[in-house]
């Protein structure tokens, strides 16, 4: 099949939410990478970024360090990437074998009007192997996208998929409004994350510590 | 509240710290380093029941806590001042926007008792920018035990449901 132009954001997310492998958490970048992915499969295992550039992914690693037994994956733009770029040096260090980075590689700010990046052409995937994520490609199809995202093989370490993208400078209502702290009550009940115990109960502790 | 009248004034304050992060259900760690923290980090990087995780910046240190929190691991960030002048935006519109509760332990570099010139700046400023961003704080009182210190400012980010800092000196956090 030849295309004639990159694919879009909406056709990465279709793929990706016909291939999300069973228990997964996602965490996504702001703007069209959350209000897209709320559109196209709003579930309570999502946690949404509106705002805060660039600390998606370091909130996806800790998440995956805290969830070792789910699959976390992780949807950040390359302008956000580059923002916190040390962040893909502690996912390397880290490298917990349950998260996987989703890179859409636009080359624009897309979430603030398409503004162009400082630098649109770097191989992101050779970056990411550098910094300790071995499993790391550039991917330009969402057929690809697909089969990676099923794939039963063993990892040792996280994995950083980039994908070639074209930009969506349009901003997607999304379909429920993501207020922020509902999300992440709302996320934390789905995944059965322990309550803190007021002292007023004689607590002062999360459950179960 | 749990042993907070446990604990001298004249302990290694240090040791108080890393015991009470321990015996809270303390299971993480974020931090940057800064002189005073090294060897607090080694403590916490040899501790089975602690995982410690070395960021590159403040902020994204801030951000890995928020989501190791999210995950059902209560978490602590150990960093420098200066690092807490850097996490502004992270701070404003992840941790409060979302209202992660964190205790911050914070080493109070640039103090008139730590008056190293490079210091002295970030010093200076780092109160009025803690009132600023709306970041809770207190500053520890060196004549009172530091455990029940650490655990006030623990109890406080849980109950308010946000960030809480904790000011410290050479004598509370250097091993």
């Amino acid at each position: 099949m030849v295309r004639a132009v990159r694919p879009t954001r909406a056709d990465y997310y279709r793929a990706l939410a016909d291939s999300l492998p069973p228990r997964a958490l996602v965490v996504t970048s702001l703007g069209n990478a959350s209000y897209l992915w709320a559109a196209t499969h709003h579930v309570p295992e999502n946690f949404y970024f509106e705002d805060a550039m660039g600390l998606a992914l370091p909130l996806a690693l800790g998440l995956a360090m805290a969830q070792p037994t789910r699959p976390v994956i992780a949807i950040e733009g390359d302008g956000a990437l580059l923002m916190h770029m040390g962040a893909l040096v502690t996912v390397g260090a880290v490298n917990p074998a349950n998260l996987t980075v989703l890179v859409i590689q636009n080359g624009v700010h897309a979430a603030s009007g398409g503004q162009a990046l400082t630098n649109a052409g770097l191989d992101l995937a050779q970056l990411a192997r550098s910094a300790g994520i071995a499993r790391s490609d550039n991917i330009t199809n969402p057929e690809t996208l697909a089969t990676r995202m099923r794939s039963s093989a063993t990892r040792h370490g996280a994995e950083c998929l980039v994908l070639a993208t074209e930009p969506d400078l349009d901003v997607v209502r999304p379909p429920l409004g993501l207020d922020p702290v509902l999300t992440k009550h709302r996320f934390m009940a789905a995944i059965g994350a322990p309550r803190y115990v007021p002292t007023l109960f004689g607590g002062g502790k999360l459950e179960g510590t | 509240m749990n042993g907070v009248l446990a604990g001298r004034a004249d302990a290694h304050r240090p040791s108080e710290v890393f015991n009470t992060l321990k015996r809270l259900g303390f299971g993480a760690v974020v931090s940057v380093p800064d002189g005073w923290l090294g060897e607090m980090l080694v403590r916490i990087e040899d501790e089975p029941t602690m995982r410690l995780v070395r960021a590159t910046h403040e902020e994204e240190a801030l951000a890995i806590a928020c989501g190791i929190r999210l995950g059902g691991i209560r978490t602590a960030l150990l960093v420098q001042n200066a690092g807490v002048l850097s996490m502004g935006a992270g701070m404003v519109s992840l941790a409060q926007r979302y209202q992660f509760p964190l205790l911050m332990l914070v080493s109070y570099r640039g103090t008139p008792e730590d008056p190293v010139f490079y210091h002295v700046p970030k010093g200076r400023v780092t109160e009025p920018v803690f009132r600023g961003i709306g970041l809770g704080y207190t500053c520890v009182d060196r004549h009172r035990p530091i455990g029940p210190q650490v655990e006030h400012a623990a109890t406080y980010a849980e109950e308010a449901s946000c960030p809480f800092a904790l000011l410290l000196s050479r004598e509370d956090i250097q091993w």
